[in-house]
């Protein structure tokens, strides 16, 4: 082969080997934790809903302390304790071209109730708690409320709006029953996958969608906002710290999610790199499986369910140093938590009785209980979704063990995890949840409350555990306006989640970011890397 | 693939008169100095991995018997209460000599025991292929073939994650992809002893099939074999050790070699490298060992048939 067919071939090869030419404007990103979806509305956690922020927009957007913004809607006024009227901002459009009105928010309302796929439920107690939805005009939203709910700006930033001209339809309206409007078939997952029906009106404009290989995005252009500053972005699962970092040094990503925080510590003194770190919002937690009387991964003598008991409950947390955790194995990158949500949030006790350890005093619950030689069980956890979660699971088996409970730990990725606790396939599992809005209440709602399809509450509370008068606080919490009451409220229900303990609280996450000199990025309490957020410093 | 038509065969050679020797030549393999080295390299690395967790300082599988207050120590620190760990400790507090010596263990039984079954249904195939000939041998070879396609850390992959973890699981998985290469290899040696004449004069006396197969055929064609075998031990290994290191091989809380590296890989750029190094290094002096005897048998076990 003669060398000049040979450079030609070269050339020709080169964009395919590279996909993100090397130029100012492309930003690679590695993620520790990668989306499973490119479909916002097919499971509520994190990395699925930072994702949605690059292609899709909401009524409202969040900005990186958590405060509700304008976002699709320019303006919005609580007309009552129960109407919302929202002012939507025009001229936007589509990336398909469409222009943006109040029909593609109805029709996603609508697509929210209509997602088979969707895990536990996803997004549907939002939608659910709305009695009517009306449009005075093109460009007006009026939003009434089954009950009060005074997050309900908070709760519509995390629904992306799609675009109705995805399927087809008559005319739009907010009427489950007669599916809106809809006359085509729903958007499947794959569709949305495929980038067939992500059409948003975000910063950026889906590529390709590959699980497990990453998301490629390109600048939409046509964007009504700030523009953001890179042509083109790639999203690179790496769920190993080592590899990561790695990464970083030899260039192969310009910035990375949480390394190491010993390792971040080092990149400190580096010129050639610079590290942000933010508090989360996001707490790890211990979840017992309550409900049943034979637990799946629990081995008791008396063949019955230990949880069920809230001496045990109690001695498990007794059993567990939580500042070792933070000091050991989350190198201080982290805080001990004694309750659900950091203390600066909206309804956190400000000074919450601590959790102590005091293994004698576990031996003795666990001996009260009547379990004297403990008993056998396996602990289920994540392994690549929150930070260091493998390491933590087995620390905390560690402890459990001290005081007689012989635990094995069975540490998985997420994807396998999410769907496996989903079917309530666990006796303790060791989760993480990032209060993303609503404050003290978002947790006590999500995972204490009596799991209850029609009001939308306890739809993660998949141990089972019911407590009518817990249930009676938060809800009435939840449909109180006034804010200072709305506070007592809640610091009231995390006493009496504390007290009777269905969920355990280990720590709350700090969250890093190291990126190569030349970027800047603020980082966001919400754990969230945007793209459009992360600025070339001149 | 049918059987030969032994009588009228144009092409048939006369077998040399004399039997075939069954035994290696170990005078020519002792006298290697390579190969001394590597056999007493494996024996003590056997021998480690069999005798020593009974020594072993802690056990590594006990959570009770370390603490996470040790975590991350270097080589030759002390813990609390007194223990001196001399390669350091993992990000447990585990002690890395005892992680790497029950780890050796775990990788020596899923090795042998994997090997053995996988030898044992391999072989059976391959001489049944051979005895029954035909539509049998054609479809049992069809099924080697569609196994032998697939690359084996993909098929084990695939079953250990529709499985869960555990050494039993490993164990079947690797099994699982790798009886073809003897039921292969197996066949290929029955089919050449087959043509000769002491199997001819064999079948002449009227003995059984059965005793032909395991009493003739079988003696005389496994030395192939089981040279391939000893290479295959190592290959079992290693196959373990990458399915703990992509962490779905054995669970997180017993280790096995592949599983302590794949633990350290995060803590390399911070300047601990005890973690994954060792156990990394017990994995190559194990599979160097075990290659090095594999390939000198197989030298000798050629120039014997030269």
């Amino acid at each position: 082969m003669n060398a000049r067919l040979l450079g030609t071939l070269g050339l020709a090869i080169l964009p395919a080997i590279v996909p993100v030419s090397a130029g100012a404007e492309a930003l690679r990103i590695a993620l520790a934790s990668e989306p499973t979806a490119a479909d916002p509305h097919y499971h509520n956690v994190s990395p699925n809903n930072a994702l949605g922020k690059y292609i899709f927009d909401a009524l409202a957007a969040t900005n990186a302390d958590q405060k509700a913004v304008p976002g699709l809607a320019s303006s919005w006024q609580a007309v009552d304790d129960t109407t919302w009227v929202f002012k939507l901002r025009s001229g936007v459009k589509f990336t398909n071209g469409d222009p943006f009105d109040v029909n593609d928010v109805i029709f996603t309302f609508c697509r929210v109730m209509n997602n088979p796929q969707s895990v536990a439920g996803s997004f549907t107690p939002y939608v659910t708690a709305f009695a009517k939805v009306e449009t005075p005009d093109n460009l007006t939203l009026k939003i009434t409320t089954k009950t009060p709910d005074p997050l309900i700006p908070e709760k519509l930033a995390e629904i992306a709006i799609l675009s109705d001209s995805i399927v087809p339809h008559g005319e739009i309206t907010f009427d489950l029953e007669k599916k809106c409007g809809v006359t085509g078939e729903w958007p499947t997952l794959a569709q949305l996958n495929s980038g067939e029906a992500t059409i948003g009106t975000g910063p950026f404009k889906l590529v390709k969608y590959v699980k497990g290989a990453g998301v490629e995005l390109v600048r939409n252009d046509g964007y009504w906002g700030e523009k953001p500053a890179w042509d083109k972005v790639s999203l690179l699962p790496v769920p190993n710290a080592g590899p990561r970092l790695a990464g970083l040094l030899a260039g192969d990503y310009d910035l990375i999610e949480s390394p190491s925080a010993r390792d971040a510590n080092n990149l400190k003194k580096d010129p050639k790199f610079s590290i942000t770190t933010k508090p989360s919002n996001r707490v790890i937690f211990l979840q017992f499986d309550i409900e049943r009387d034979k637990s799946p991964f629990v081995e008791t003598a008396d063949g019955k369910n230990p949880f069920k008991d809230e001496r045990v409950r109690r001695a498990v947390s007794l059993a567990i140093d939580r500042n070792v955790i933070v000091k050991r194995i989350m190198d201080d990158a982290a805080a001990p938590a004694s309750q659900f949500v950091p203390e600066t949030m909206f309804g956190a006790q400000p000074k919450p009785e601590p959790l102590v350890y005091d293994p004698k005093k576990a031996k003795e619950l666990l001996a009260e209980a009547g379990y004297p030689n403990g008993f056998k069980l396996t602990l289920h956890a994540t392994n690549d979704r929150y930070i260091n979660d493998g390491q933590v699971a087995q620390a905390i088996a560690q402890f459990l063990n001290r005081v007689g409970i012989q635990t094995e730990v069975d540490a998985m990725t997420s994807s396998i995890f999410f769907s496996r606790r989903s079917k309530r396939e666990f006796s303790l599992s060791q989760g993480g949840w990032g209060s993303s809005f609503g404050g003290a209440s978002n947790f006590l709602t999500q995972f204490v409350a009596t799991n209850n399809k029609n009001l939308g509450t306890g739809r993660s509370n998949y141990g089972g555990w019911s407590d009518p008068e817990f249930d009676a606080v938060i809800s009435q919490a939840n449909a109180t306006i006034d804010e200072k009451k709305r506070s007592e409220l809640l610091q009231q229900a995390a006493r009496m989640a504390l007290k009777s303990l269905p969920d355990i609280p280990i720590h709350f996450e700090s969250t890093i970011w190291a990126f190569r000199k030349g970027l800047s990025y603020e980082g966001r309490m919400d754990q969230y890397t945007l793209a459009a957020a992360v600025k070339p410093a001149r | 693939m049918s059987r030969p038509e032994r009588p009228v065969d144009p092409m048939f050679v006369p077998p040399l008169v004399k039997t075939p020797r069954r035994s290696f030549n170990l005078q020519r393999l002792k006298r290697r100095p390579s190969m001394r080295s590597a056999v007493i390299a494996l024996a003590v690395v056997i021998a480690a991995g069999l005798l020593l967790p009974l020594l072993a300082p802690q056990d590594p599988y006990d959570l009770n018997s370390f603490s996470v207050m040790d975590n991350r120590l270097p080589p030759g620190e002390r813990s609390m209460d007194g223990l001196t760990f001399w390669l350091g400790t993992d990000s447990q507090g585990r002690d890395m000599v005892s992680a790497i010596l029950f780890g050796l263990r775990v990788s020596l039984l899923v090795g042998l025991t994997a090997t053995a079954i996988a030898l044992t249904i391999g072989v059976t195939v391959g001489l049944f292929a051979v005895n029954f000939g035909g539509k049998i041998d054609a479809l049992l070879m069809r099924l080697v073939d569609f196994i032998l396609g697939f690359p084996s850390i993909l098929v084990a992959l695939v079953l250990l994650a529709v499985m869960g973890r555990g050494v039993d699981k490993v164990v079947f998985a690797i099994v699982a992809v790798q009886w073809a290469i003897y039921a292969r290899i197996m066949r290929a040696a029955a089919l050449v002893e087959r043509r000769k004449e002491y199997v001819e004069a064999a079948q002449n006396l009227g003995y059984s099939n059965g005793r032909i197969m395991f009493r003739h055929l079988l003696p005389n064609s496994i030395g192939a074999v089981l040279v391939v075998a000893t290479i295959q031990v190592a290959h079992a290994i290693t196959l373990e050790a990458t399915l703990s290191f992509l962490g779905v091989g054995v669970p997180v809380t017993r280790p096995s070699l592949g599983l302590l590296v794949a633990n350290g890989f995060e803590f390399l750029l911070s300047g601990e490298y005890w973690i994954s190094v060792f156990p990394g290094l017990a994995l190559v002096v194990l599979i160097f060992s075990l290659n090095l005897v594999g390939d000198r048998m197989r030298r000798a076990f050629e120039a014997r048939r030269a």
